[in-house]
């Protein structure tokens, strides 16, 4: 069982980059307990997944055949691993009302400790998340022995907002899920690396909170993810070396909630948010 | 003038690799068949292909024609040898006579061009099937976009490694993979008669057409902004007319949906379930 850790522990973080399969749960499931046992290894407390990291991302319709509640007993051996090391795994989510959502799972002690939707589902260029899934009706932290995460979803983070809202919320430190794909240009990395290291600095800077990012990487359907996960805590330095942009890795970063604390106190931005230009904004929008 | 951007070839190279081992592996499939014709692409292609499988599990073959150069087979040759592995040949030449007397071609070249690209893909597919391979395409995206290569020919594969790479890139891909510079230089032709070259056909060659495409295709262009940029315009129209002309190459069978599950429209699932 997880025991809750004192707040001046440094908590080591797993971040675990795989490579998935559409409609390969079997092979992806075997992807996240050999990362898990790595993270065993390497004492890691929380290992942080990529969006959609059971089921694989290009999905399209295949969303009707992978879904699954959270109590799906295909979650068993994850549950089970969950007893020694919190884990956070992402998958399409069968909803009870009807509807499936981009969701993540926060399982610890062998239990579910909270769950989060997808906010923004990107249905534009590649992106035809929109035609498959249901919107995450809001945003909380997810609470659990280690602390309280924002969770937030690829696209998620591309809205600062969230971070802010977050923040707000009481969250403490960030966990992105990506499954980023990315296109080749002239540089030594993938384009959409690039893009994702200035975003995941953005967003811990802004929102003064330290933010650990898994990324996929691999290829599924003729589509290239770009990897690079990387960790940053809220003043901007890494916590972690950034994981290789093709091929798996875990990427271990230690998170000190003292140190987020001191942090996020010296510098309360998202505190300062003028939510007035907000509501202004909206009554704009629907007037 | 605006130009191709570049694009970071050993990264590319590693990407595309990677991409095929993953493919075969998903196939659960054992090997890749591929054409080598003793052209740039063939020649890319392969070269990636033994780095990501390793050349046991390649199966490469030269499949000439009636009307086939000899120097494509002697180039043929030195690629396998180069990549170390080795080459079946299936001479196709008395078969594709047979068979273009049967359909009364005659003299009509380009249907015995497109006879004989089907027939590659035929031969291609068989030995796929006999051998539990997938068939590893050789299209370029500047091919594809152009509509230069035969429906259901050498446009049909299990999957197109280089389909989305511009053939200059092909150029710099094969050089850094170290195809034989022979290959890298010679003028790109389908070898469907003696003396064909691409740019003979076309009217223009890939390294003048591929930015014209790239701003058009990616860069949104549309025809008198690229002909503002300092493209000449019969460039710019000869590339754009093929674009347009040639696109239902892009997507070879529509299926005519009369119900609300139609494949491909209604249920776009994954390609390799297990």
């Amino acid at each position: 069982m997880a025991q809750p850790m004192a707040d001046g522990a440094e908590i080591p973080i797993a971040l675990a980059q795989i490579a998935t399969c559409p409609g390969q749960l079997r092979h992806n499931l075997e992807r996240h307990l050999v990362m898990l046992d790595l993270a065993r290894k390497a004492g890691a407390r929380l290992v942080v997944f990529p969006e959609l990291s059971l089921s694989g991302y290009l999905l399209a319709h295949g969303v009707l055949e992978l879904a699954m509640a959270a109590d799906d007993p295909r979650l068993a051996p994850l549950y089970e691993a969950s007893r020694e090391l919190t884990i956070l795994v992402g998958l399409p989510l069968r909803e009870p009302g009807g509807g499936i959502s981009n969701a993540a799972l926060l399982l610890e002690g062998g239990e579910l400790r909270g769950i989060h939707r997808k906010l923004y589902l990107p249905t534009y260029g590649m992106f035809d998340e929109g035609r498959y899934f249901v919107q995450g009706p809001g945003l909380q932290p997810l609470e659990c022995s280690l602390g309280r995460f924002g969770v937030l979803i690829c696209e998620d983070a591309w809205h600062l907002s969230s971070s802010v809202l977050l923040a707000q919320a009481g969250a403490e430190a960030f966990l992105v899920m990506a499954g980023g794909p990315t296109e080749l240009d002239a540089g030594e990395e993938p384009a959409g690396g690039r893009r994702w290291h200035w975003l995941v600095g953005a967003t811990a800077i802004t929102a003064v909170r330290p933010v650990f990012f898994a990324n996929r990487c691999g290829w599924e359907e003729g589509i290239l993810f770009g990897g690079r996960s990387w960790a940053v805590d809220a003043r901007g330095r890494a916590l972690a070396e950034t994981a290789p942009a093709l091929e798996e890795a875990l990427v271990t970063a230690s998170y000190s909630r003292a140190d987020a604390a001191f942090a996020r106190t010296l510098l309360p931005i998202p505190f300062m948010e003028r939510l007035d230009l907000w509501r202004t904004a909206l009554e704009r929008r629907h007037a | 003038m605006r130009e191709l951007p570049a694009v970071h070839i050993p990264l590319l190279a590693e990407a595309l690799t990677r991409f095929l081992a993953e493919e075969l592996r998903a196939s659960g499939l054992r090997r890749y068949v591929i054409g080598l014709s003793g052209g740039i692409d063939s020649a890319v292609a392969t070269a990636l292909a033994v780095r990501a499988v390793g050349p046991d599990q390649i199966e490469a073959l030269a499949l000439p024609g009636p009307t086939s150069s000899p120097e494509s087979l002697a180039h043929a040759r030195l690629i396998a040898d180069g990549l170390g592995i080795r080459l079946e040949v299936l001479d196709l030449a008395e078969a594709g006579r047979v068979f273009a007397s049967t359909l009364g071609i005659g003299e009509d070249r380009l249907r015995l061009g497109n006879l004989m690209a089907r027939m590659r893909m035929t031969t291609l597919f068989d030995i796929a099937r006999r051998d539990g391979a997938l068939v590893l395409g050789t299209s370029n995206k500047s091919e594809i976009l152009l509509g230069y290569s035969t429906l259901f020919g050498d446009a049909a594969a299990s999957l197109q490694v280089l389909g989305d790479v511009w053939k200059s890139h092909i150029f710099e891909l094969g050089r850094f993979l170290g195809t034989p510079e022979v290959v890298v230089a010679k003028p790109p032709t389908a070898d469907l008669w003696p003396g064909q070259t691409d740019a003979s056909e076309l009217g223009f060659d890939y390294p003048t057409a591929d930015p014209v495409l790239y701003w058009h295709h990616e860069g949104g262009l549309a025809r008198d902004a690229l002909v503002a940029a300092g493209f000449a315009e019969r460039l710019v129209d000869g590339v754009l007319q093929a674009y347009r002309r040639n696109r239902f190459k892009w997507r070879p069978t529509v299926i005519a949906r009369i119900s609300s599950s139609c494949i491909n429209v209604d249920r776009i699932l994954p390609r390799n379930p297990r």
